[in-house]
């Protein structure tokens, strides 16, 4: 008989196997995992396989050995079948397997909390990610998936049940069977005949009772005598997760009913980005600066939305909260707070593992504080921390900045704390906040940080590809209207250059990746600049006014090179 | 979903909104869109067109395509009949300062005119009483017809850039009417020239598209896509034609017209550029014709009764029992909310006054808290930098805060909707919201309100309407000011009393006006946005006058009120001095600026015959291997063509400065016309376009003073 072991999937990336009560060993996922199942619903051939989904939509299998586990595959966007690299799939909320394409072969079935069902099929069994079969969207987020045949005997089935309690199931069975008769009247049969007559009776008795009890209601509004208009909180399913591959956050909140409208309120700058499938009308409002407002945006829904997504962007050392006021659209009118923290370095992200070959600057902090109060502080300026206190004398983290790579290495106990990051602004915001909480507590902390100038050499060493790779892309993206009128005059295009014709061959996907990175270049330049002033400020020197200079630098930088940024950057 | 019958990849850009459809052979259908480098592609897959040359080019890419060269920007495209001597149609090609009428079967200019106010949109058929089909250009404020010789029998003024134009029988009289869209949110009717307020789509900029059956509203949605094209088709044969919509994102959907529901839909990679009619497939039937800006096109059959139900939804049952269930379930949410109310309240040991934490899972605020709803204008205050504006007042009964207000309205925002949310610390019960409209319109207010504890993670919302009279940034003013210089005087077939109610109901009034002790009415406004003086009076004769130096505000208070009076017909007397003068000098500017383009076309001229005498002997210089005086001659002609490029420069400011002086010239015109109703607005505005033609300013001013020179 085998024995049973458990394995845990965390919040931290992490998969945690266990022996007893201990964890044998531990395995890192690109995300939080939400949805674990055996490969082929029974392991595989050793029982050893194991599929998990994980929070923004990944799917991979990993095999748990005795001592270490292997990882076999990682579907990023579903295998990439034709899919349009810009849609990025929901969060994997269910999975199970079942033959639905009567190969012989269980498919892999996929519940999204996008409201997307997937079917893919193995076609080189647990060697390689599997293939997107079929897909469908139902607008809710599903809660549960499962293959079997349920309603037609002979025909596969899937059955899925959503966020607002929903229960449906997608058929294999050929629909036309009752289809027209000659006289072009649509045959309902008589099942749903009766079901539909049922709901109708139902539905004409609750109206009945609804209007008595809103007169009702009416009334006591009315009245002097003092009562109470109570309405219970309506459940509301919010999620806001990181996005890793560019750096934004995606809030999405679900409600049981419609939902009429939505205010996103934030005490910090942050940018709203369209999400496509959204259909609300979005509306921004003008913001007075001494209302402490930065963003008002108000989402009016079209009828029948019960799920809204938000794609945000946040600035790294701009913190705060967003706040959603969510109304449904329910009598008696009634909406629904809710908020989010937005953190110092709320683009970070927790790795385990810490490359120490880097160049660190260091920030050291000495005081007297609790390892509790630390504690707080740090979860305080990063996400994907737990609240509570870990357990033993010292915590080590390490993070990863999702947008540039730097890391961040936490070391921290009572009285003592140490940072490390090869990038300059990451020390630097942490410094100021920690500062901040600290004096707010009144505990007095001794500060000490070591510069190194290498890391700002090597930073700019990671920027400078992303930026070189940006402003090309910019430049053939501009070009690309201007090669396309020259080719519909020429009937060959051979006597152009090979970056020419590489910019007409590849049109539309450099258009696709322009689109799908707003403002990128901005962000980019945001970063050096930032990278920039915090170097002096280490220093203790303001080089606010020589910014323009190196935003010049900046816009030149496709006929210059890394040479003279860094000349720039080490210049006194 | 939507299948089309056939599907083609032109291999070539297209400018969204330019599509049409042509047969210029009068028999054979071809697509004609504008596409990149200032170019038009017809797109004939049947028969070869005529010979190429002069405009014409046969692609390199595809036998069936053929090129046109127009060499400016192509701003609008159509097809149509415009001449009963000649079979087929006639493609008329609208840039920002010219028009092209353009016989495709011979390749031959059909007529090729100057519009200095640009051609937005333009139109082809019969208008009103005129006999022969006209080319309808809309540009700046103005609105061309032409006909087949080139002459230009039709004009008027529009109040704003005329975005689109549409042709149909509006009233039921069998003759045609003009419909115009324009930049200032307005769709006006033209019936022969004069503005009139039968079912018509419509599609704005931010999204909305909707369905009008004369002046009545059927539906209208609004999407945060933007609406390309729009297209009436009867796709599913039921012999009621659908509203077919292009979106920006690819979408492409047909709605029924009464109920604005989506019947049918479909989806292109790219934006929609353009939906057209026509018999692509020579079966004798057309097609609705879709393209996208990649050059995508996809045609779609109109479906037969028998077939009509195989494209209905074949879940239909399922589909109903789905609904039925949400409506249930949505309805049990609501009777929760009532028993769990009851189940509080009589419990009683619930109390109020506290905020709903997330423990509580409730929110509750007293039974008896009502909202106060109060309009007010507020004159500003300028040490905290506020201007004068109108200002909405939100009280709750007790103790309860307004945690955040959003307004929803249309027009009057940057967006459609304002939202005041104050900080924690300062919530209070009573709020007060500035508003600034920007137009005189009437506008609804939606307002949702907040109302809760501090700190609350639960609020009750309350929604009420308010509406916005039209000339609400107007405040009553209490002492005498000095009456402006500009008047309009005209006498009303009305009682005195009619006026006042009028004044009533579309300002901001504390209280109701009464007329004073003779019957007459006799009162100020300050404007809230210029603050300058508004003047009404009526003695009781009721002869009225009104007292601005704001024409527009003049016009807009005569339409109103013709409007609120249903008058048919509406002679004044008017001057405005500024704004006259204002027109004097507009004129002399067209004037200055009309001369300086000739000059500097002149001058383009003389520059062209020097640069191919320059090229011929540098390229002689070459031949001879003169290599220095080549570079000679390459160096001129590299001086010239920077010449030419500021020149270029130079013409492209003056165009756009003459430009803007035509178009604030129509407006003027526009506003001169709409002091007057009726048929006296429509004399006014053909007999200003003589005085323009013939360069008579002080006729102009006499006109827009008496109404007639």
């Amino acid at each position: 008989m085998k024995n049973l072991v458990p394995v845990l999937a965390c919040e931290d990336r992490l998969l945690r196997v266990m022996r007893d009560s201990d964890v044998l060993y531990s395995v890192e996922l690109p995300s939080p995992s939400t949805c674990l199942q055996l490969f082929y619903n029974d392991g595989g051939e050793n029982g050893d396989q194991l599929l998990y989904g994980t929070s923004d939509g990944k799917i991979g299998l990993v095999q748990l050995g005795r001592g270490a586990a292997i990882h076999r595959w990682v579907s990023e966007n579903g295998g990439g079948a034709g899919s349009v690299g810009s849609s990025r799939r929901g969060g994997v909320t269910s999975m199970d397997h079942h033959d639905m394409t009567g190969d012989g072969i269980r498919d892999l079935i996929v519940g999204r909390d996008d409201g997307s069902l997937e079917v893919y099929s193995y076609e080189d069994g647990d060697e390689a990610e599997p293939t997107l079969r079929f897909s469908m969207a139902c607008n809710e987020s599903v809660t549960s998936v499962q293959g079997a045949v349920v309603g037609s005997a002979g025909y596969d089935e899937i059955v899925a049940s959503t966020y607002t309690g929903w229960v449906f199931g997608a058929t294999t069975e050929p629909m036309d069977r009752h289809m027209t008769s000659e006289s072009g009247v649509v045959q309902i049969s008589q099942d749903s005949k009766l079901k539909i007559e049922k709901l109708r009776g139902e539905i004409d008795d609750l109206q009945q009772r609804v209007l008595r009890e809103r007169d009702q209601y009416q009334a006591a509004t009315q009245s002097a005598f003092p009562g109470i208009s109570a309405v219970p909180f309506f459940s509301i399913n919010d999620k806001m997760t990181l996005n890793r591959s560019d750096a934004s956050y995606l809030l999405s909140l679900e409600v049981q009913t419609a939902i009429d409208n939505v205010l996103l309120q934030s005490d910090v700058p942050i940018d709203l980005l369209d999400v496509e499938k959204n259909s609300a009308v979005v509306s921004y409002s003008t913001c007075d600066p001494d209302s402490g407002n930065f963003l008002l945006a108000t989402y009016r829904c079209q009828a029948n939305t019960t799920r809204l997504e938000v794609r945000i962007r946040t600035i790294e050392g701009q913190y705060g909260t967003l706040q959603a006021y969510i109304t449904p659209r329910l009598q008696p009118k009634c909406c629904q707070v809710r908020q989010y923290r937005i953190k110092p370095l709320s683009l970070h992200s927790r790795i385990h593992s810490f490359d120490p070959n880097r160049p660190y600057n260091v920030l050291t902090l000495k005081g007297h504080f609790t390892f509790p109060e630390i504690h707080s502080w740090v979860v305080f300026c990063l996400p994907e921390l737990p609240e509570r206190t870990p357990t033993g004398e010292q915590a080590e983290f390490t993070f990863v900045s999702t947008f540039l790579e730097t890391q961040l290495h936490c070391v921290y106990s009572a009285k003592e704390a140490i940072f490390k990051s090869d990038n300059i602004s990451t020390i630097s915001i942490l410094k100021d906040v920690l500062t901040k909480e600290a004096t707010r507590k009144k505990v007095q902390l001794d500060i000490s940080c070591e510069v190194s100038e290498e890391s700002v050499v090597h930073a700019l060493q990671l920027l400078h590809p992303r930026l070189g790779a940006q402003l090309m892309l910019a430049k053939q993206v501009s070009l690309i209207d201007a090669l396309r009128e020259l080719s519909s005059h020429e009937s060959d295009t051979s006597f152009l250059s090979p970056e020419y014709q590489y910019i007409l061959d590849n049109a539309d996907d450099l258009q696709a990746q322009y689109r799908k990175q707003p403002c990128h270049l901005e962000r980019l330049y945001g970063m050096i600049t930032d990278l920039y002033i915090d170097k002096y400020k280490f220093k203790g020197i303001n080089v606010k006014s020589r910014v323009p200079q190196l935003l010049e630098i900046l816009d030149n930088y496709g006929n210059l090179n890394i040479q003279h940024l860094t000349n720039f950057f080490q210049a006194q | 979903m939507l299948v089309p019958v056939f599907t083609l990849d032109l291999k070539q850009k297209i400018l969204p909104g330019r599509v049409c459809i042509g047969k210029y052979d009068s028999a054979h259908a071809c697509l004609t869109a504008s596409t990149t480098a200032d170019k038009v592609f017809i797109h004939n897959p049947h028969q070869r067109l005529g010979t190429s040359g002069g405009r014409m080019s046969l692609s390199q890419s595809s036998a069936e395509i053929s090129l046109l060269n127009i060499n400016q920007t192509v701003s609008a495209i159509t097809a149509g009949v415009l001449t009963q001597a000649r079979h087929g149609d006639t493609l008329v090609v609208g840039t920002p300062t010219n028009v092209l009428a353009y016989d495709v079967q011979n390749n031959a200019d059909v007529f090729y005119k100057d519009v200095s106010d640009g051609a937005n949109a333009i139109a082809i058929g019969r208008l009103g009483h005129h006999l022969s089909p006209m080319a309808l250009i809309g540009g700046n404020c103005s609105i061309h017809g032409f006909d087949s010789e080139g002459n230009d029998p039709f004009w008027t003024v529009t109040g704003d850039n005329v975005t689109s134009l549409t042709l149909t029988d509006f009233d039921g009289d069998e003759e045609n009417e003009l419909l115009v869209g324009s930049e200032d949110f307005d769709i006006r009717v033209f019936k022969n020239e004069e503005i009139m307020d039968l079912a018509f789509g419509y599609a704005l900029a931010n999204g909305t598209v909707g369905v009008y059956e004369k002046l009545a509203r059927w539906w209208r949605i609004k999407s945060k896509n933007q609406a390309i094209a729009i297209y009436s088709y009867d796709l599913d044969g039921d012999g009621v034609p659908e509203l077919i919509t292009g979106w920006s994102n690819g979408k492409i959907d047909a709605r029924n017209d009464r109920s604005g529901e989506v019947m049918f839909k479909d989806n292109f990679q790219s934006t929609v550029a353009g939906i057209v009619e026509g018999d692509y497939r020579m079966d004798g039937k057309n097609q609705l014709i879709a393209c996208s800006v990649d050059g995508e096109v996809r045609g779609y059959k109109a479906s037969t009764a028998e077939t009509r139900y195989s494209m209905m939804d074949v879940n239909i049952e399922q589909e109903t029992i789905r609904e039925l269930s949400q409506r249930r379930h949505t309805l049990l949410l609501e009777l929760k909310n009532y028993e769990e109310n009851q189940r509080m309240g009589s419990s009683g040991e619930i109390v109020y006054g506290k905020p709903s934490t997330a423990g509580d899972q409730v929110g509750i605020i007293p039974a008896n808290t009502q909202l106060q709803t109060g309009l007010a204008i507020n004159m500003g205050n300028e040490e905290k930098n506020k201007p004068p504006h109108v200002e909405i007042a939100l009280a709750t009964t007790n103790d309860t805060v307004i945690r955040a207000v959003i307004i929803f309205a249309e027009g009057i925002f940057e967006g459609e909707s304002h939202v005041y949310h104050p900080r924690e610390s300062i919530l209070t019960s009573n709020i007060r919201i500035p508003l600034y409209p920007p137009k005189d319109v009437p506008v609804d207010l939606h307002i949702k309100a907040m109302v809760g504890y501090k700190a609350s993670l639960h609020y009750h919302v309350f929604e009420l309407t308010r509406q916005l009279p039209r000339f609400s940034m107007y405040a009553l003013c209490t002492v005498a000011v000095t009456p402006p210089q500009g008047y309009v005087k005209f006498k009303l077939p009305e009682r005195v009393a009619r006026i006042v109610m009028w004044v009533n109901s579309n300002f901001l009034l504390l209280e109701d006006l009464q007329l004073d002790e003779d019957g007459a009415l006799d009162v100020s406004f300050l404007s809230l946005r210029t603050s300058m003086p508004l003047l009404i009076q009526a003695n009781n004769q009721c002869e009225m006058t009104i007292r601005t130096d704001d024409m527009e505000l003049a016009s807009d208070l005569i339409q109103a009120l013709a409007n609120y009076l249903n008058l048919e017909d509406l002679q004044v007397e008017a001057d405005f001095p500024s704004e006259l003068d204002q027109l004097a000098s507009l004129l002399e500017r067209v004037e200055e600026y009309h001369a300086t383009r000739q000059r500097l076309s002149a001058e383009m001229a003389d520059h062209s015959g020097v640069i191919r005498t320059l090229v011929v002997r540098a390229e002689d210089a070459r031949l001879m291997s003169d290599m220095e005086s080549m570079r000679h001659w390459y160096r001129e002609l590299y001086n010239l063509n920077k010449d030419l490029i500021s020149g270029y420069k130079i013409r492209c400011n003056n165009h756009q400065e003459l430009l803007n002086c035509l178009k604030q010239v129509n407006q003027t015109i526009q506003k001169a016309g709409r002091l007057r109703a009726g048929k006296s607005k429509t004399a006014v505005i053909s007999a200003c376009r003589q005085a323009i033609k013939s360069n008579n300013v002080s006729a102009l001013a006499k006109i827009i003073r008496t109404g007639s020179s």
